[in-house]
């Protein structure tokens, strides 16, 4: 079972290298990340992009890119669909985001799913390690979906449970937010908690069970809880995974890494492989960890572990 | 301007007269927190209820020898309202009321403590690295303002920020992105108004926005996608889009950062502070800090 990053970049080493699309590294902190995880053995770089500044970045950061194949493209969109496209006719197991915005490859992602018959919805997981919690936890959705409605939350649910089981978390447990009150109405997104829950009871959602409670409060203090100090906080009641009720509250939260203790990686998993999807603002450490995480999750849907 | 909640406390101190608090359906675990503010000078709790029940609670506590009064009421919540809409108490607390009877009393539009057009709840938090206070809001009251909605949230937000001391507020209009998409309401809401700021429709206050939390949050992550402002990496007041991420991430930063953190309903005629479950009793004693702290400060708060 993977605990933490450690054991995702541990696993990196022993399963690279992977080859690997990176989707405009037009910018230094992308190119050191992608430098780095091909010194390390995570990965055989694939480059699409800007040739002129991929040259000048590379030579930047000191990392000799002239042994890897190289695909000359200035078109943001064709970057995309030409690494997904790679992904999904086999030719590689990972993809990764560069300094380019994400609606491209969701775009890209979306229209390749929908080729390939798949019926799999596109959702992103931002995996928290957080100190002294024994599992990594995933926020989804937290990049594609801006309003999700109950049958996509079960879709979302779906993809996080399959990374769950990939990472090794037998039946993971899945927090459901709400924002709903003792006054105020019922929120919709109550109301979905209400119907998931439903739905996990009948084994709808695969084998994982759906926490009580919509709220961080009703998680870590039960529903009546009280809080008298900081201290009977225990974080490892963390569920595996957080479904947020909409995309500005699961982007919003997942990036509060900038703030705590906490590391981010974020990816989405389609039916051919992993596409990770670090922010334009993430550093190269950062990067480098998320790339990692692609390469195991590849590496264990290659080789059917669920 | 209070850069802590000790700061805090010290200016509730420093306010003059005692604030009368009321506190409809005392509840056993009030006691320390009520003990507390009455000791330190700045509240004279208004314990409303079955006089009979507040007594026998009292009288075992240490309240019993500080200064209070009990107010004999059948509907402890109708009457802890009037009392303070009339001005007989100058701070409102939930106390051990049931909370849809408590808020619907507040922000019932004829007999409630509605000031203006729209009452909302600013979270104070404090933070150690940079050493300030920050507010976010509307982090409890509000499901889905609308822009109108939104001016009113910061209005209310820039007059408790006032009272804190900060001079000329830095806004970041929160969303998912940072780039405006007509797709994303919230994108959308956040360059209005960071546009209005710009006309100086919000005083000296400067609102940018969207901001995804990356770029409100850091300078450097803010930079690297291209964006330069004075509140990236620096914000005073977090506007989040709705409740459904306002209510998550004060209790987010709580549960996974541990950070202090208190609270206000803004925008009624009296400061009110309603019973939220993921505050620690040091930020509850500190609350009522809060809220005599602005009574002090505002004749008419919000």
């Amino acid at each position: 079972m993977i605990r933490s990053l450690q054991d995702v970049s541990r696993l990196a080493k022993e399963k690279g290298p992977k080859k690997l699309a990176v989707l405009s590294p037009e910018d230094e902190e992308f190119m050191l990340a992608v430098k780095r995880s091909w010194e390390v053995g995570y990965i055989e770089p694939v480059l699409i992009g800007d040739r002129e500044k991929m040259d000048r970045l590379a030579d930047k950061v000191g990392f000799d890119i002239s042994r890897f194949e190289k695909i000359e493209e200035n078109d943001r969109q064709t970057v995309s669909d030409l690494g997904i496209g790679m992904l999904f006719s086999g030719k590689l197991s990972i993809v990764s985001k560069g300094q380019i915005p994400t609606s491209y490859i969701y775009r890209s992602v979306i229209r390749s799913e929908a080729k390939a018959g798949s019926g799999m919805t596109v959702s992103v997981m931002s995996l928290w390690e957080i100190p002294g919690v024994d599992h990594l936890v995933a926020f989804t959705d937290s990049g594609v979906n801006i309003k999700p409605d109950f049958k996509a939350k079960v879709e979302i649910i779906k993809n996080a449970v399959f990374l769950c089981h990939l990472l090794g978390y037998k039946r993971p447990k899945i927090g459901v937010l709400s924002s709903q009150r003792k006054f105020g109405g019922m929120m919709t997104s109550y109301r979905d908690y209400q119907l998931i829950r439903k739905v996990a009871e009948t084994g709808g959602l695969g084998e994982c069970e759906v926490a009580e409670g919509v709220s961080f409060s009703d998680i870590f203090l039960g529903a009546r809880g009280r809080m008298k100090s900081h201290e009977e906080i225990d974080l490892n009641k963390t569920p595996h995974v957080i479904l947020v009720p909409c995309l500005d509250t699961g982007n919003i939260l997942c990036k509060l890494d900038l703030f705590l203790d906490v590391k981010r990686c974020s990816l989405t998993v389609t039916s051919k492989g992993a596409v990770c999807i670090p922010a334009r603002s993430d550093m190269s450490d950062s990067i480098e960890g998320q790339i990692a995480m692609g390469v195991v999750v590849a590496d264990r849907m290659e080789k059917g572990v669920n | 301007m209070a850069c802590t909640f000790k700061e805090i406390v010290k200016e509730a101190n420093e306010g003059g007269a005692k604030k009368r608090l009321a506190v409809p359906s005392l509840k056993k675990h009030h006691l320390d927190i009520l003990c507390r503010a009455a000791k330190e000078g700045f509240v004279t709790p208004l314990l409303i209820g079955s006089g009979k029940a507040i007594k026998a609670m009292v009288g075992k506590s240490p309240l019993a020898s500080l200064e209070h009064e009990i107010v004999e009421a059948t509907n402890a919540t109708e009457t802890a309202v009037t009392l303070t809409r009339e001005g007989r108490a100058d701070i409102l607390m939930q106390g051990g009321a049931d909370q849809k009877t408590f808020m619907n009393a507040v922000l019932d539009a004829k007999t409630g403590l509605l000031k203006g057009k729209l009452a909302s709840y600013a979270s104070v938090l404090q933070l150690q690295k940079p050493g300030k206070l920050v507010l976010v809001t509307d982090t409890f009251l509000n499901n889905f303002p609308g822009i109108v909605e939104k001016q009113l949230i910061i209005e209310n937000a820039l007059g408790l920020a006032g009272f804190l001391g900060i001079d000329k507020p830095k806004i970041a209009a929160l969303a998912a992105i940072e780039q405006v998409n007509p797709s994303i309401p919230s994108t959308l809401d956040a360059a209005l108004l960071s546009k209005m700021s710009e006309r100086k429709q919000f005083g000296k206050a400067v609102i940018e926005g969207p901001l995804d939390m990356d770029c409100a949050l850091s300078q450097a992550a803010a930079a690297r996608k291209g964006l330069q402002s004075v509140v990236t990496g620096n914000a005073d007041i977090y506007l989040v889009p709705e409740i459904e991420t306002g209510y998550q991430l004060v209790q987010a930063l709580v549960f996974f950062g541990r950070i202090e953190t208190a609270g206000i309903i803004l925008g009624t005629v009296k400061p009110v502070i309603p019973d939220l479950p993921f505050l620690s009793d040091e930020d509850r004693f500190v609350e009522l800090a809060l809220a005599a702290m602005v009574s002090n400060k505002g004749v008419s708060h919000g």
